[in-house]
């Protein structure tokens, strides 16, 4: 009982989810609009649909494992530091940790594989500025509100996420076990 | 004798424990109280990319098969034998089904046969008294084989003998749909490194993968294999490992009672070349071949120079792998595990080293990426035949029906091979084609298309932007290298070939016209 008071409001934390979920799931509908072209050629549409939703079951799986991060690391340090500010840090935080992963992957898409190391430089270069938003959200003026509105604005998307993570996943679920 | 590594033992139980959980190998323990029956076994051996025109066995001047020489001298070889396709999906596809191309529509990269015909295969078709086993190492092969799951008793997952695998998750884990894993990981969540324009759709298998990818040498090269393992992209692997992981599973318990038609489809020589250290150099630059200009339909521009250097790498990967199962072989006779056993070796497609092109499935239909091996040792047999008429890789289904005493469907577009019940028939065509770029569900409208009758080749290229409707026809016998385009001067064969050519589309095309 007493972790669970450790851990940021229940809207706090829907907040944060959006900014999450949003970002994972723009990446992977992008891409699968992407693809798109090249499956029509060859899969049926429940097939497609399918593909889809082992997709969306996955962004489910790896929007939960960010917001699990973020919770403990809440939850764990002194309230001040997070969980006091969760939508404002979190909101970063979110950013920063999935904007670092796209960095990384866009990098690579850019530059390929022999440029090695120097990929990391993408991601690095993310977290850098996701510490000096963080260092800064209380001194700098337009930080802190610019991170609610972001993460306001993006909780809307939730009524929609969360229904097709929730039916998708159903459906997976269902064809796995039948 | 090469025994299993704890790694492919427990790789090996795994599928087996896999197959089990899915009803297969019950019907295979089951069967192994019974009578052990007096049919056949029948092992197909399928070398990824193994074009006939670079095998000595063939006539190739360099010596890269002279273990496949020596597998010849008791075995019929057939040396007009094409594949209807020249890439995985197309060539496996019609050898797994016996029908065209344009018939099981599985003519796309990774494409899937036709979700009407899955049942048209022959692991469905030799019947349930004959366990079946299927390998591959080529993941767009196992996209065919999944399609055939249920006709499968035991399917080894693509990565069984591998040693790095690049993606954290391959096709076989994701039992429940197998035949679509491939696309929701390997082409679509997953990154795969080495893609030319990736665009993975999960963040975080895609970071997974590429730090390992970052982490680790990925080429591993080493003094012995100095131009890396060989790897389909998707992992590596020792031809050795393989191959005794084969053996060991052909000698197991399981596969002694009832008799057993089992599918190896290996990677290699499939690009990257990664010989061995001992290949590596073997064969000279004096190999005289008549330059040929680029095609316009060359999807590249590959200097010649460049292509003797590609050409000769593979050169050595075949010599390193005719070695391998030569060695494999030759284990598998001490053992005895060939004595009630028809030996198939045979090829998807072959590789091209000209006008501008390396590799397979462009646009250029050649005979160098068409033209593939075929070789089959019958129980017993102590002498070589040869065939020279014609033959498809359609016709190896209603051939393996015939040797395992099954009733051949009327649906089946090949015929039986010359030696096993078929007769030569120099009026026969067959029909080479491409399309990998024209829609499944769709006429061929943007295709590659070719007849072979004879001696003679047509090739029709259609509906590729920029380029107008061309055809080209050589005489094979005079002209093997396909240099003289005849099209415009023998006016009689080109316009008989050619209107042959655009019925057999025409009529292929009927079911797919809009109504």
């Amino acid at each position: 009982m007493s972790m669970l008071k450790r851990l940021p409001e229940f809207s706090a934390i829907l907040q944060v989810y959006a900014v999450i979920a949003v970002l994972l799931s723009a990446w992977t509908i992008t891409a699968f609009l992407w693809k798109l072209s090249a499956w029509l050629l060859i899969l049926n549409l429940g097939e497609i649909f399918t593909v889809f939703s082992y997709a969306m079951l996955i962004d489910l799986v790896e929007s939960l494992i960010v917001l699990f991060i973020l919770l403990l690391v809440a939850a764990l340090l002194p309230p001040r530091i997070l969980r006091d500010q969760f939508v404002v840090r979190g909101t970063i935080l979110a950013l920063g940790f999935v904007g670092s992963l796209m960095a990384f992957v866009r990098f690579h898409m850019e530059f390929g594989i022999e440029s090695g190391v120097r990929l990391l430089f993408g991601p690095l270069a993310v977290i850098l500025l996701t510490v000096l938003l963080l260092g800064l959200s209380s001194k700098i003026r337009f930080i802190a509100p610019l991170a609610v509105w972001i993460s306001d604005r993006l909780t809307v998307f939730l009524f929609i996420l969360v229904p097709l993570f929730v039916l998708l996943s159903a459906y997976i679920i269902f064809r796995n076990i039948v | 004798m090469s025994r299993l590594s704890r790694r492919d033992f427990l790789k090996t139980s795994a599928a087996l424990v896999t197959s089990a959980t899915f009803g297969g190998v019950s019907r295979i323990l089951s069967a192994a109280d019974s009578q052990p029956s007096s049919k056949p076994n029948i092992l197909v051996f399928v070398f990824d990319a193994m074009s006939a025109r670079n095998l000595s066995l063939y006539g190739y001047p360099r010596q890269t098969t002279p273990n496949l020489e020596r597998f010849a001298e008791r075995a019929s070889v057939y040396h007009q034998h094409y594949s209807a396709g020249n890439f995985t999906t197309s060539g496996t596809a019609s050898m797994l089904t016996g029908m065209y191309p344009w018939t099981h529509r599985a003519f796309n990269y990774r494409g899937m046969i036709d979700r009407m015909l899955t049942d048209r295969n022959f692991f469905r078709l030799i019947g349930e008294e004959y366990t079946r086993i299927a390998f591959t190492q080529n993941l767009w092969a196992d996209i065919l084989l999944s399609q055939f799951e249920t006709d499968l008793d035991i399917h080894l997952a693509c990565d069984t003998y591998s040693q790095f695998a690049e993606s954290l998750i391959q096709p076989a884990d994701l039992p429940a749909d197998r035949n679509l894993a491939y696309y929701v990981f390997q082409d679509f969540l997953n990154l795969r490194v080495d893609d030319e324009r990736p665009y993975p759709g999960s963040l975080f298998l895609a970071s997974a993968d590429l730090s390992r990818a970052i982490a680790t040498d990925r080429h591993h090269n080493s003094n012995e294999y100095p131009r890396g393992l060989p790897t389909n992209h998707d992992f590596s692997y020792q031809n050795s490992s393989v191959l005794g992981g084969i053996a060991s599973l052909l000698q197991s318990k399981v596969l002694q009672s009832s008799p057993y038609l089992a599918y190896f489809h290996l990677w290699s020589p499939h690009e990257p070349y990664g010989a061995r250290q001992e290949f590596v150099g073997i064969f000279e630059e004096d190999l005289k071949l008549q330059p040929k200009s680029r095609h316009p339909l060359a999807g590249n521009h590959y200097s010649e120079k460049s292509l003797r250097k590609y050409r000769r790498e593979y050169d050595e990967f075949i010599a390193d792998l005719d070695a391998e199962f030569g060695r494999f072989l030759f284990q598998l006779e001490t053992a005895g595990v060939l004595q009630n056993s028809y030996v198939i070796v045979t090829s998807d497609h072959g590789e091209l080293f000209e006008r501008g092109e390396w590799g397979h499935a462009s646009a250029l239909m050649y005979a160098p990426v068409t033209h593939i091996p075929l070789l089959i040792s019958a129980p017993g047999q102590q002498s070589r035949s040869d065939f020279y008429s014609l033959t498809c890789n359609i016709d190896l289904l209603p051939t393996l029906l015939q040797i395992a005493d099954q009733e051949i469907p009327t649906w089946v577009e090949g015929r039986l091979l010359p030696g096993f019940g078929g007769t030569r028939d120099a009026s026969r065509s067959i029909f080479p084609m491409m399309a990998k770029d024209n829609a499944a569900f769709r006429p061929l409208k943007h295709a590659s298309l070719s007849i072979i009758k004879g001696p003679y080749e047509l090739f029709f290229f259609t509906g590729y932007p920029g380029h107008p409707d061309t055809f080209e026809l050589y005489n094979l016998q005079e002209d093997p290298n396909e240099l003289q385009d005849l099209f415009g001067k023998d006016i009689t064969t080109a316009s008989q070939m050619k209107d042959e050519l655009l019925e057999a589309v025409n009529a292929a095309n009927r079911n797919y016209q809009k109504k």
